[in-house]
């Protein structure tokens, strides 16, 4: 791992320097994980002083704390940030359903600056292999006319409609809270019950302006 | 100690320097007539002298009437006084004319069988020919008279939706006055350069039953010509890019209420009087904040004139000062204390108390956080709607009224909605002159959009459904309903029923949004002696911003005015916010777990502390950049003030009218419809009355 070039060298008869507080970050973690599939979730590590992190490792642990993959950030920075240093890493979900929390830890380093562990945790939710198909059409009530881009969730299965405005999520057999949402629209919102591939319609009102008199 | 920081330097060393001298208006012999017990009250910024006495002042101006403030009131009062043939001065604290209404939506209320009610219920255009639109409502919807207004102001029955009753409270005297002068009213201002769209719906708390609300507009042409009608297309604003010097607000689209290329918002309203006012030779003093009205003697006798102090702006970049749009008509004095004689009345129209953390705490102790300040902050500057005008006629001895009745209305005091800006109400863009002292125009969101986020306090805590935090009571006003309170809907509604106010239709109708009050309670964070709520934060991610599709770019936001942040982890941010904002007083030490917290919930689908779920998606906050925008509540409407009666005279603790002295708008009180109509009513009564007012000998 490289140091910033600023830091200081640690010299025999000087005062011990204070570990710079290290951060992980995770994102794009699927919000529904197919028993046993593989899926890739980002990392980023930052310090808070801004050292270039470049090649700093990592581990990814289960819900059990078994070490269950490593990685290195490249010496790319996240975009928007200013020191988040990233990897993507590929994972193997577990084989029983379920809501687990893992985390990614990075060990404490000292090469030249010392560096404190870090770590994050994050959810992991395992499901079964979706039985059905929940064929979504959504328009715009006042015109009918289909809504692209717009987002569906029946939790935690995630899907976004076509240009057609019509999407397929893929679901487990159960109740669920379909919604679908658009910019500008209020959020659609009703119950289903899933016992088969089925359609359903969500007609969306757009948001009325509130005024400022 | 709260702490503040004055952006407009120059502004505070000149209001520093302002101490008024005796020896600027005190003559030999005259100290003694000063008397010891004379009260004096804070206005915010000013040293106060004591008060002036009235035999030893060395007036530098004088007119017949003297209007302070050029805004809703003031101008119609000028105008109205000027065709009654008398001399009018008006001073204004700001570089520019229009007070608050320059910045409004420009929807006007009046009633009673007024002039457009009548030009809709015929299906008659404007004689300019621009209101081609259909009328939008029923003929019955129209039609009704001054007595039908009347009882509709003062309907004791009516419920609102929080259990409150906007028309029980109203002083009565004051609203037979405005009913019957609502059809003058409104064919004054269409005489004076007003033009106005079809009737659509009313106020809040402008009455149940019918309905009486317009708004104004130009109809967009090469050139900026108000005898014309027109404004350029520059003038008006480019969406999402400008406003102007014109027009601090976007004028929206008027083709539904006039026809296509109608420009609408209260620059048509508030250019068009000042138009005319310039036109029909009204006298300006800009940058001229109002500290004292001189009364003969303080508690009794005739009002005299006014003191008042210089109070310019100055842009902050260019060091310049800010200028208004047009000058025909302005006296541009730079001495620090001029006294101005008012030889028949003065009228107070210097707008309300929103801006005065010290006075509208009277209402609510939460409000004396300074962070929050009332819409129109930039435009108007830190001496606007300071409450000077009510101040000043409490010291010379008027009565208050309607001192309780911003508590029924639920725009007083609430979260418009637009993240990362100061003033969430107004959505200026560059282009006009005082954009740089807010520096964003807000990244403006709708309800629905809240699901993207989570609000919390200043210690970084979450504190109430976010998706209910920009709710509130809208204010009871025809159309009646549920859904405003009433048990009957539309046309059936019915004047001065009890069943409008039984226990059952309470019961039945209550939907007071909570969420206001949630962000002003105290919290850890909050400290001796005023225990400050602070400021409240939304919190997101990149990947809600690129869901919901957010422009989070400048001049939405400033990465420079502090209230606006990114950063790569939640830790670093919650240390922006804190080194950054300049009333984030405590290190937001929950963000980071509140965050984490949040996701979990998220990952089971439930929200156990704020019940979100049932209404729209939950998303993780996780994808850096972390971003924090500040939520603000905004204090936007004014009630209690100046108690008036129906000629708009200022009235004493004696139930007698002060000689001379009249008020309207959001210096009075007594009433409580929101908007503009109100004060322009007031202000046409004023100026008729005023203008008949002897000549003083002073």
């Amino acid at each position: 791992m490289a140091s910033d070039g600023a830091a200081d060298a640690v010299d025999a008869g000087a005062e011990a320097i204070q570990a710079h507080t290290t951060s992980l970050v995770a994102w794009d973690i699927p919000s529904a994980i197919v028993a046993g599939d593989r899926f890739r979730i980002a990392v980023g590590i930052k310090c808070a002083n801004e050292c270039n992190l470049t090649n700093g490792a990592f581990g990814i642990y289960d819900h059990e704390g078994a070490q269950v993959a490593t990685g290195t950030v490249s010496g790319d920075r996240w975009p928007g940030t200013t020191g988040l240093y990233v990897a993507e890493v590929e994972l193997v979900a577990p084989a029983k359903e379920g809501l687990y929390t893992w985390s990614a830890k990075t060990p404490a380093l000292d090469v030249g600056v010392p560096h404190a562990e870090g770590a994050v945790s994050f959810g992991v939710r395992i499901v079964s292999p979706p039985e059905y198909v929940v064929t979504v059409e959504t328009v715009d009530r006042a015109s009918q006319a289909p809504l692209a881009g717009a987002r569906v969730v029946m939790h935690p299965y995630k899907a976004v409609t076509d240009e057609r405005g019509v999407a397929r999520v893929r679901v487990a057999k159960g109740a669920y809270r379909l919604f679908v949402s658009q910019t500008r629209y209020l959020t659609f919102g009703v119950p289903v019950e899933v016992t088969r591939d089925m359609t359903t319609r969500a007609e969306l009102d757009v948001e009325p302006v509130r005024e400022r008199n | 100690m709260a702490k503040k920081r004055d952006g407009q330097q120059n502004d505070r060393k000149l209001r520093d320097g302002k101490a008024v001298s005796r020896r600027d208006f005190v003559k030999k012999g005259a100290a003694a007539g000063v008397g010891a017990g004379a009260a004096v009250l804070s206005t915010s910024g000013t040293a106060l002298a004591q008060v002036s006495p009235a035999d030893a002042v060395k007036w530098h101006y004088e007119a017949d009437i003297v209007v302070i403030g050029a805004g809703c009131t003031g101008l119609p009062a000028a105008i109205r006084a000027r065709d009654l043939g008398v001399s009018v001065i008006v001073v204004d604290q700001n570089f520019d004319i229009g007070g608050k209404m320059l910045h409004s939506g420009g929807q006007v209320s009046f009633g009673g069988g007024d002039p457009l009610q009548l030009r809709d219920i015929r299906g008659e255009r404007d004689p300019e020919g621009f209101v081609t639109a259909p009328r939008l409502h029923t003929v019955e919807e129209l039609t009704e008279d001054p007595d039908f207004l009347f009882r509709d102001h003062t309907d004791w029955s009516v419920m609102d939706t929080a259990a409150q009753a906007p028309y029980r409270y109203n002083e009565r005297d004051l609203h037979r006055a405005y009913a019957d002068n609502c059809s003058a009213a409104r064919a004054f201002l269409m005489a004076n350069y007003v033009r106005f769209g079809r009737i659509s719906g009313t106020h809040g708390n402008g009455g149940m039953s019918r309905a009486r609300r317009a708004v104004t507009f130009l109809m967009e042409g090469a050139t900026t010509d108000i005898k014309r009608g027109t404004v350029s297309r520059q003038d008006a604003g480019i969406r999402g890019v400008s406003s102007s010097h014109f027009a601090p607000r976007f004028m929206e689209d008027g083709a539904k209420v006039a026809s296509p290329g109608a420009r609408i918002n209260g620059a048509a309203l508030s250019r068009g009087l000042e138009f005319a006012a310039r036109e029909k030779g009204v006298r300006f003093i800009l940058n001229r904040h109002m500290d004292e009205i001189v009364r003969e003697q303080q508690f009794s006798g005739r009002v005299v004139g006014i003191r008042a102090s210089y109070s310019p702006r100055f842009d902050p970049a260019t060091g310049a000062r800010l200028e208004s749009l047009w000058q025909n008509g302005n006296i541009d004095d730079r001495t620090e204390t001029i006294y101005i004689r008012a030889r028949k009345a003065i009228v107070i129209g210097a707008g309300g108390h929103g801006a005065n953390p010290q006075f509208r705490s009277m209402f609510y102790p939460a409000w004396r956080e300074p962070a929050f300040v009332s819409s129109g902050w930039a435009l108007l500057g830190p001496r606007g709607q300071d409450a000077s005008g009510i101040i000043a006629g409490m010291r010379v001895g008027a009565n208050l009224a309607g001192m309780q009745q911003n508590l029924s209305y639920g725009s007083t005091f609430h979260f418009p909605g637009t993240l990362a800006t100061r003033d969430p109400y107004t959505d200026m863009l560059p282009g006009h002159p005082t954009f740089s002292m807010r520096g964003s125009t807000g990244i403006p969101l709708g309800t629905d959009s809240f699901q993207h986020l989570i609000v919390v306090n200043q210690v970084g805590k979450r504190f109430f459904n976010e998706l209910l935090v920009t709710t509130r009571e809208g204010g009871a006003a025809f159309p009646a309903g549920p859904g405003k309170g009433q048990p009957k809907s539309g046309l059936d509604h019915v004047q001065l029923d009890w069943r409008n106010a039984s226990v059952a239709n309470v019961r039945a109708t209550y939907a007071e949004p909570s969420s206001i009050h949630a962000a002003l309670a105290m919290n850890e964070g909050s400290k001796a002696p005023d225990f400050l709520s602070g400021p409240v934060w939304a919190i997101f991610d990149r990947a809600a911003v690129e869901r919901d599709k957010w422009n989070i770019n400048p001049p939405f936001t400033s990465p420079t005015n502090g209230f606006f942040f990114s950063a790569d982890t939640i830790e670093e941010l919650a240390a922006k916010i804190q080194k950054g904002h300049e009333f984030q007083r405590v290190p937001l030490a929950y963000l980071a777990e509140t965050v984490a917290r949040w996701n979990s919930y998220v990952d089971s689908n439930r929200d156990p502390e704020f019940g979100r779920g049932p209404d729209a998606p939950m998303h993780r906050i996780e994808k850096p950049p972390f971003y924090a925008a500040s939520l603000y509540p905004v204090w936007h409407d004014s009630y209690g003030g100046l108690r008036i009666n129906g000629r708009a005279q200022v009235i004493d603790m004696q139930g007698e009218p002060i000689p001379g002295l009249y008020a309207g708008g959001e210096s009075s009180g007594g009433g409580n419809q929101h908007g503009l109509g109100r004060a322009l009513v007031h202000g046409y009564i004023a100026g008729s009355n005023a203008a008949g007012e002897p000549t003083g000998t002073r």
